[in-house]
């Protein structure tokens, strides 16, 4: 089965400057492919590029080289829009128009018949929690519930392919974890989702695979077992009935001790001290075990090594030049 | 065309809650207090005032409505980014900007038949109160169908001037396309004189390039007939004919060098 | 000043601010009086008509309106005002302009011919300045017969040029839609010019017009030809019946004499003025019908 999106050494460079005007490598040879039923999550920190890898296949900018399909069609092909939901990042629609309205219009551009519209809108409507303030005008919504909107404007069409900016943003806690689990049943039903987001803890709870991007490339992609480093790299022991001559003993083995409350204490160790016998020794003089885990890199770890590792990345002029020298 | 239709409807139902209704009620207070006070002024000539003043006050407000509402389709979405929600929908640029365009046209003809209507009934009121024989020394009379044939080639120039605000507002911002249209308009009036620059002007150049412009730039007095109509002078179906079709193309062109422009466009 | 307080007075205190200010231009407009003349010169800062054309972009038939209410203001100004010379320097040019911006506006054009021509202090007494105005009109609608007679009207009446006026006549007769007594009134140019038949003809005419200030005008016109009449027969009178030897002419004397039932009055009620030395008899110089037309001009019978 051909992949969901197919990304091919997309590029987009601006021009910026007001008379000279210097070339600007917003995005540099992305290449990704993601397979239908994939959770892929596409992070990045601010201004890496992800808003306009968006915008690139939504088509609302068009690419200096490289190309992009979505289901087997080049992007911006009108019928495949049917199948495709977008939700952009701080979205804004019509101030004049209810929620109501609004998803009605859109449910007319897809060209459902009058019933059909009505029972679309209204589903979408209370799946993300907006009940009587779908009648009020748009221009009296919180932050909160215009994204309630967007994500609803997204899935009016039950879309095979969903894309999401920054689904997350302007959400309270509970929202958070409506759209998460909204997100997860629509995995379930088979759905691709492609999301963009800074929020390492959303990836880590739904991504089958992300990819990441720093300065407008590719830094690394691939599941999330497989990117971050699976060994151990170190022990968390936390002990109680810990006394304090002990502890000062014991201080240099580990790479960070945290005190809990009085007389518990969690002790970070590395590879170096095998945890047992650093667990022995404390038993020894009277403590007690409370809990040892293993210590893995976490996503935002690997995050910020790979963005220092990437440097200035694609958009420093003498990268440019090695680009073009065929580096 | 279903969905050009939608984009259209949509277009009109926002100038309607945009409070543009206002400026017709605007509108028939001018008229109404102006010819209730206007009697003892002019010597008898109020039949005429009326009709000048309601003529001219339909080319004005339309006027406004065709650049303010114009420029803001297309730049306002933009801007405000509520473009992007509407492109992922299954219609394609040049749906768009023809929904956008047909909208404004709706709009431009419901306000100034509303304008027309409210015109005749003063003047009706006027007719009705003046005396047959007053009524025989009037160029034309009260309740005369060809004011509307004033108002129709007024309401094909309008769709010409929101086809260039529509046209500018593909690529630039609000202020920049207000005032691009608003001289296009200004320039387009003085059209006829352009043509017989030579004779004012020594360079023969400068009458080439005023011809020049001439040919480019819409001439927009052709569609001024309101002296003629107010004063019961003919204006041949052939004339009307012959400029909405000159309108009618050159909105074509300027439609379509629009929609080429907004195809190829990034949205920041 | 606390918020509260504030909404509280604001709107007051807005109504105060504002009737102070008109009380201010008040007082300022009665120490420092603006001359509406110098504000209506200023108005025509701009005197070319082709210009203000252009200015008016396709509003010119109401800019036309306005210029044409500027000259009405203007003329009935001047008409009534009583401080000061009278001056009707702005009448022709308010007038072009108002017919540069609209060619086809008639009344201005008629108008013109009329009230330009008008003897001084009734008008500027600028024949020419009217015949340049309706040649104007003749120019942009040739067909108008109305433009025509009233040239003739303006040879006939003020430049005194019988013959010219029965040509105008003649033409104004030969266009389409033109009432049949155009003819008969150049025959009568022709035939007796400068008399008060044919000037009873002319205004006559006049009073059928659907224009009232023109009915207004040939009305009070007749009106002085009745006086003129009324003034013969007087003189006549008084003639017949001198005041005895070394008496001075009055009215009473032949009031007594049962000569004449009263003091006689002209038609607009103002006693008629008897010279006590030498007998002639003048409408009175505060009468309406002031000024009178040229005597020269009116003789009773043609010469």
């Amino acid at each position: 089965m051909p992949p969901a999106i197919r990304i091919e050494e997309l590029t987009k460079d601006y021009a910026v400057g007001f008379w000279r005007k210097r070339p600007y490598r917003a995005l540099d040879r992305l290449s990704l492919e993601i397979e239908p039923g994939e959770v892929f999550g596409f992070l990045g920190p601010n201004g890496a590029g992800k808003t306009t890898t968006l915008k690139l296949l939504m088509q609302l900018i068009f690419p200096s080289s490289g190309r992009a399909e979505i289901l087997g069609r080049p992007v911006g092909d009108v019928p495949t829009k049917h199948r495709i939901g977008y939700l952009p990042e701080n979205p804004s629609f019509y101030e004049y128009l209810t929620a109501e309205e609004l998803l009605t219009y859109f449910a007319e551009l897809f060209g459902y018949p009058a019933a059909e519209r009505r029972r679309r809108v209204g589903v979408m409507l209370d799946r993300v929690g907006l009940g009587a303030e779908r009648r009020l005008q748009i221009r009296k919504y919180s932050k909160g519930m215009v994204q309630r909107v967007g994500i609803a404007q997204a899935l009016l069409n039950d879309p095979d392919v969903i894309f999401l900016d920054e689904p997350m943003s302007g959400l309270d806690p509970l929202g958070r974890r409506d759209i998460r689990t909204l997100i997860l049943e629509l995995r379930d039903q088979g759905r691709t989702i492609f999301f963009s987001s800074h929020i390492l803890a959303d990836a880590e709870a739904l991504c089958s695979r992300v990819g990441v991007v720093v300065r407008g490339r590719l830094a690394a992609s691939g599941s999330l077992n497989d990117m971050l480093a699976f060994d151990v790299r170190g022990w968390e022991l936390v002990v109680s009935d810990l006394d304090p001559q002990t502890l000062v003993r014991v201080r240099p083995a580990a790479r960070r001790v945290t005190e809990i409350s009085p007389g518990r204490y969690a002790l970070e160790l590395s590879l170096d001290h095998p945890p047992e016998r650093v667990l022995a020794d404390l038993v020894s003089t009277g403590a007690r075990l409370v809990s040892l885990n293993p210590v893995r890199e976490t996503l935002e770890e690997f995050f910020v090594r790979r963005v220092a590792e990437m440097g200035t990345g694609a958009r420093a002029p003498h990268a440019q030049e090695a680009s073009r020298a065929g580096g | 065309m279903r969905a050009v239709s939608r984009i259209a409807a949509s277009v009109f139902r926002e100038s309607v809650r945009d409070r543009v209704p206002y400026n017709l009620v605007l509108f028939a207070i001018l008229l109404i207090s102006s010819s209730l006070l206007l009697g003892q002024l002019t010597a008898g000539q109020d039949v005429k005032i009326i009709k000048d003043l309601g003529l001219a006050a339909t080319s004005l407000f339309g006027l406004f409505i065709a650049i303010f509402i114009g420029i803001g389709l297309v730049s306002k979405e933009v801007d405000r980014r509520s473009i992007y929600a509407l492109l992922a929908k299954p219609i394609s640029r040049t749906q768009f900007i023809a929904g956008k365009y047909a909208g404004l046209v709706l709009t431009l003809a419901v306000n100034l038949g509303v304008m027309t209507l409210a015109l005749y009934v003063v003047l009706g009121f006027m007719t009705w109160g003046t005396s047959p024989e007053l009524q025989s020394a009037w160029d034309a009379p009260g309740l005369d169908p060809a004011l509307m044939k004033a108002v129709f080639l007024t309401f094909v120039q309008l769709m010409l001037v929101t086809a260039i605000a529509l046209f500018f507002s593909t690529f630039s911002s609000p202020l920049l396309s207000a005032a691009l249209t608003l001289g296009f308009y200004v320039v387009g009036q003085f059209n006829a004189d352009l043509r017989n620059f030579d004779t004012v002007v020594d360079s023969p150049t400068a009458a080439r390039l005023a011809r020049g412009i001439y040919h480019v730039v819409p001439d927009l007095s052709a569609f001024d007939v309101k002296l003629q109509v107010v004063h019961g002078l003919p204006v041949p179906a052939g004339y009307l004919a012959a400029t909405t079709a000159y309108g009618l193309l050159y909105i074509t062109a300027i439609l379509l060098v629009a929609t080429f422009i907004f195809s190829r466009r990034d949205f920041k | 000043m606390s918020p509260r307080a504030l909404g509280l007075l604001g709107p007051w205190l807005a109504v105060v601010a504002l009737a102070a200010a008109i009380a201010l231009q008040v007082a300022r407009d009665r120490t420092y009086p603006r001359d509406s003349r110098a504000i209506a010169e200023r108005a025509l800062y701009v005197r070319s008509g082709t210009v203000l054309q252009r200015l008016a972009l396709e509003f010119d038939a109401l800019a036309s309106d306005v210029y044409w209410i500027r000259a009405l203001q203007h003329y009935g100004g001047e008409r009534l005002t009583r401080e000061r010379a009278r001056n009707y320097d702005l009448l022709y040019p308010l007038l072009d302009i108002t017919t540069s911006l609209d060619p086809y506006f008639t009344i201005a054009y008629r108008f013109g011919a009329i009230f330009l021509s008008e003897e001084y202090p009734g008008g500027p007494g600028r024949p020419d300045l009217a015949v340049a105005l309706l040649r104007k009109g003749m120019a942009a609608q040739p067909e108008k017969w109305q433009y025509r007679h009233d040239i003739g009207f303006v040879h006939y009446w003020h430049l005194r040029d019988y013959k010219a006026a029965a040509s105008w006549f003649q033409g104004a007769a030969a266009q389409p839609n033109a009432p049949n007594w155009l003819e008969p009134l150049a025959a009568a140019m022709l035939n007796a010019g400068g008399d008060r038949a044919s000037a009873r003809l002319v205004w006559g005419q006049m009073l059928q017009s659907e224009e009232e200030w023109l009915r207004r005008n040939a009305a009070r016109r007749l009106q002085q030809l009745d006086a003129l009449d009324q003034i013969d027969q007087l003189q006549e009178i008084v003639r017949r019946f001198p005041p005895p030897e070394g008496e001075r002419y009055t009215w009473e004397y032949l009031v007594r004499r049962r000569i004449l039932r009263g003091i006689p009055a002209d038609p607009t009620g103002s006693a008629y003025r008897l010279d006590a030395a030498s007998g002639t008899v003048t409408v009175a110089s505060d009468s309406a019908l002031q000024p009178m037309p040229a005597e020269a001009n009116l003789r009773l019978h043609a010469p």
